[in-house]
């Protein structure tokens, strides 16, 4: 099955030269892809390829990029969350579940699941958008990342006993405080961003581009990592803490990835990317203990080319990859549908609020009070004034007209939660440009446009708490209001 | 005092919403720091590509940084450092007197003060020269200096360049080109742009080149990366059969022929009708507070108003549906967020975009405002949970109380405060005692 043939239409057909290919696309074209021998082996349901796929699985499935302290997982417990995560998505299979997290066995249901979740969606080039090296100063426009990006609960959370509620005052005044600093924080680094385009302007070879991110300046102002080295001469280590100092370097957006600390991760954790055993420099130390910023930079870019150029080529030749995994399918043997239930899985992030279908149970169904009295006002005020008009033609006309743009209106507004995303709704880190003209191609983002969008946005939210706020205080009032010999003063100024 | 679990559930909350800002500043911060030190004036490390303004280009090849030294080399070069030290002891001692210039002055007081950075790297000493001497066109007192030290310092230097580079061009390949062709910069003539001086971004950042080898991957990678976005888009519509099959085949496989609603769609549902909720409510404000001209207004309103009505009543419908589904057949006991990267409010859409956009603004203003506006929104968001925490937690304490005396006031003043004003303000409350 390792011959090469002639490269054909692999759209005719599983031909044997192209599965393997195929499989090797895919497994090139992964995280620490398994071997295309693993493949095979998981089809006959050999047990060494289990722990391999276990692992695949984990990288594919987890939320947040698999930093050190994930990789480092035992094995059952990433068999564990596999599990949990799998279930959480729908994946029908039962005998998933049922698996034993050792990696002794169950290698053929392992490869179905892969396949399931790579059926579903467009997983390697997913995982590779993930781990991108931002090589632009990066701004985030929407606000996915910020709420996917939550790790587990700090670990200070001290067990407190009860508390003065003055304390809960305090640190709301402490937390007004943190933003205002942010704010300004934020206005400089904008205003240091922008003068850095600007004096760079016309040097980027790439010309709609025009000019440097502060990652390419930096790397070309420091290219060796020598001017942060403490201590003598160039011989040491890429000191930890450099990296870490650029560690969001450039992102007015405060996205979690970046590039430096994806650096980081590369001089620290040569193992974390695709295809990398080998030392990086034959003559060296320690593996990446010499490496400078410029070189990791190459290094990293140079393997994400390769891994797309393996995307690419999977894309090709997926067919037959999928043909393929019928005939795995078809040696399984049809499962029954389980009338004992299942065994419960922790969530693997701490879900934030369980219950999500009473809150906007609840939330309907005042707001359906609320219009139930205003229409009947309305429809009585409107019946006692139109009770005397004339039944005439261009009457009924008129009224036939308004009720079409009314349900055509009303559609387009069920249109905006029907389907799942608004249009064109830009998702994602976009690179900042600047430009003098501010001209910009179709599927770039204008900032005039985006800003007009937030401040939209800003409008309701504002409104929101408003609205929420209006409702606790009607709240309080009525709370308190029954007590004598009380006199609230509202606060001065509004 | 609240009870300990309340305060246990609102501090968490509180501490969190501050340990995400915390970090978020120190973000900002260690990058400002990196922007800063762009601005100020550049170290010269003897590496950089300029572009050399006229002149012939020597060679196309940048001194790019090869592999590691050998120990050997790098023996040498510690021994070399440690002579330039002594060096720029003493030169530091015969320039201070001499002019300094603002930008470079502060840099190398700030090299200087700055604690566990010696002045030992090579370039850094040759930046020292440098600087004393001020900008580029400033060269001739340079030149001077150089010359009136002790001369052997400087060809200490002058050795010490070709060995650095030659070092840091490393074994192999690499012939002493780009160490000739700096040592060519060097020697030119004064009015070009000399690299070893330091300068800053303002007056040369327009003459920066990025490194061949750089620029040849990061093209490559873009080009592969609109590749893949087209490939996406013209994606064989016999793969994606292939695929879909192999969906039905799993499913009809697994014995459940529908698939079962998995907690992921069921969030997804919920949120999208909690998104209906508000648009409706908003239409519903706007539609009470316009003031109607005519009748024919009127009736419109009439009508929009009952025709969400009957919208609020589809989606509770749905609602109803949905916790029938869920009691009926728990959707898996796992209610985990759904698949990696997608968020509730911002699916991925029909095609995410795979190479990089651009987000273009065209002037320091622009950009300012734009993160503002940014910063707001998450502060609203964050402020709206936070109000909804708040509300959950003290409201109920407000009511329940039983001795309604000096605390439980003190509690309602915090209270309203926290709820109605944000915690900005505070209400005073006066005591009416009856006249006796």
């Amino acid at each position: 099955m390792g011959r090469r043939r002639q490269r054909v239409d692999p759209a005719a057909g599983a031909r044997a030269g192209a599965l393997p290919e195929a499989i090797a696309a895919l497994s090139r074209s992964l995280p620490s892809g398994p071997s295309p021998e693993i493949f095979r082996r998981a089809k006959f349901d050999r047990p060494e390829a289990t722990s391999a796929l276990w692992q695949l699985l984990f990288r594919v499935l987890s939320p947040l990029p698999v930093g050190n302290a994930l990789a480092s997982l035992a094995l059952e417990a990433q068999a564990h969350l596999v599990k949990s995560a799998l279930c959480s998505q729908g994946y029908p299979r039962l005998a998933l579940a049922q698996l034993p997290e050792d990696g002794s066995q169950g290698s053929r249901e392992l490869l179905l699941a892969l396949s399931w979740l790579l059926a579903r969606g467009p997983v390697p080039e997913q995982m590779l958008a993930q781990a991108r090296v931002p090589l632009g100063d990066e701004m985030t426009v929407c606000q996915c990342e910020a709420l996917a990006s939550p790790g587990p609960p700090a670990p200070h959370m001290e067990a407190e006993g009860p508390v003065d509620v003055r304390r809960v005052q305090w640190l709301m005044g402490k937390l007004q405080f943190r933003w205002r600093q942010l704010v300004s924080s934020q206005q400089e680094q904008c205003a240091l961003l922008s003068k850095i385009h600007l004096y760079t302007r016309g040097c980027h070879s790439d010309q709609s581009l025009g000019h440097l991110s502060v990652t390419e300046a930096e790397m070309l102002r420091d290219p060796e990592g020598g001017q942060q080295a403490s201590g003598a001469g160039v011989a040491q280590n890429l000191d930890p803490a450099y990296p870490k100092c650029l560690h969001s370097s450039c992102t007015p957006g405060m996205g979690p990835r970046t590039f430096w600390n994806d650096l980081w991760l590369v001089c620290e954790q040569p193992g974390l990317l695709p295809g990398d055993a080998a030392p990086l420099d034959p003559g060296g130390a320690s593996a990446c203990s010499l490496l400078s910023p410029l070189r990791a930079l190459l290094q990293t870019l140079e393997r994400e080319n390769q891994r797309l150029e393996a995307v690419l080529a999977w894309r090709h030749t997926e067919l037959v990859f999928w043909r393929w995994m019928d005939t795995v399918l078809g040696t399984c043997a049809p499962e029954v549908p389980a009338a004992a239930s299942q065994p419960t899985f922790l969530p693997w992030v701490p879900e934030r609020g369980g219950g999500e279908l009473e809150l906007v149970v609840r939330e309907l169904q005042a707001l359906e009070e609320e219009l139930r009295e205003a229409v009947e006002r309305r429809r009585a005020a409107w019946e006692a004034k139109a009770g005397g008009c004339g039944r005439g033609p261009e009457w009924s006309a008129a009224r036939r007209a308004s009720r079409e743009a009314v349900e055509k209106e009303l559609g387009a507004l069920q249109q905006c939660w029907k389907q799942d995303s608004g249009p064109a709704r830009p998702h994602g880190p976009h690179r900042l440009v600047r430009r003098e003209d501010g001209a910009a191609g179709e599927r770039d983002l204008r900032a005039a446009e985006v800003i007009r969008t937030l401040r939209s946005q800003e409008a309701c939210l504002e409104a929101v708490l408003r609205r929420l706020q209006g409702q606790c205080r009607q709240e309080l009032a009525r709370l308190v209001g029954a007590l004598p010999g009380l006199i609230w003063i509202p606060p001065p100024g509004r | 005092m609240l009870p300990a679990d309340c305060s246990r559930r609102l501090v968490a909350e509180l501490q969190g919403a501050l340990d995400a800002c915390a970090q978020r500043q120190l973000q900002l911060e260690q990058s400002l720091r990196v922007c800063r030190r762009l601005l100020q004036a550049w170290e010269p490390t003897g590496t950089w590509a300029l572009k050399p303004p006229p002149g012939p280009e020597t060679n196309e090849e940048d001194p790019l940084p090869a592999c590691t030294p050998s120990p050997q080399d790098l023996k040498e070069l510690e021994f070399l450092t440690q002579a330039l030290e002594k060096a720029v002891r003493v030169r530091r001692g015969i320039t201070k007197a001499g002019e300094r210039d603002k930008a470079p002055s502060l840099k190398s007081r700030s090299i200087v003060t700055s604690p566990g950075t010696t002045a030992s790297a090579p370039p850094q000493s040759r930046g020292q020269a440098g600087q004393a001497g001020g900008h580029a066109s400033d060269t001739r007192p340079t030149k001077g200096l150089r010359q009136t030290a002790v001369p052997a310092k400087g060809h200490a230097e002058r050795r010490l360049l070709s060995v650095g580079d030659r070092t840091r061009v490393g074994m192999g390949a690499r012939a002493p080109r780009p160490g000739a062709g700096l040592r060519d910069q060097q020697m030119a003539p004064s009015a070009a742009p000399q690299a070893p001086e330091a300068f800053t971004l303002k007056e040369k950042g327009h003459l920066l080149r990025l490194p061949a080898a750089f620029r040849k991957a990061a093209s490559q990678n873009s080009s592969l990366w609109a590749q893949l976005g087209s490939t996406q888009t013209s994606d064989s519509m016999d793969a994606t059969a292939a695929k879909t099959q192999f969906l039905q085949n799993m499913q009809t496989a697994s014995g459940v022929p529908q698939p079962r609603l998995s907690a992921a769609e069921v969030e997804a549902e919920a949120g999208r009708l909690r998104k209906a909720c508000s648009l409706l409510r908003l239409r519903m404000r706007e539609e009470l507070s316009a003031a109607p001209m005519d009748w024919m207004q009127e009736y419109r309103c009439l009508l929009t108003l009952e025709g969400l009505q009957a919208m609020v009543g589809q989606c509770l419908h749905r609602l109803q549906e949905l916790r029938a589904a869920v009691v009926v057949q728990p959707p898996r006991p796992c209610p985990v967020e759904g698949p990696p990267r997608a968020s509730p409010s911002c699916r991925g859409g029909a095609e995410p975009a795979w190479s990089p956009q651009l987000l273009v603004y065209s002037s320091t203003q622009e950009l300012q405002t734009l993160a503002a506006l940014q910063l707001r929104v998450a502060m609203l968001d964050q402020q709206i949970h936070l109000e909804k925490v708040l509300m959950a937690e003290l409201l109920p304490l407000v009511s329940t109380a039983q001795p309604q005396g000096p605390p439980w006031l003190a509690l309602c003043r915090a209270a309203h405060s926290l709820l109605c004003e944000g915690g900005a303000r505070v209400l005073t409350i006066l005591r009416d005692e009856p006249a006796v």
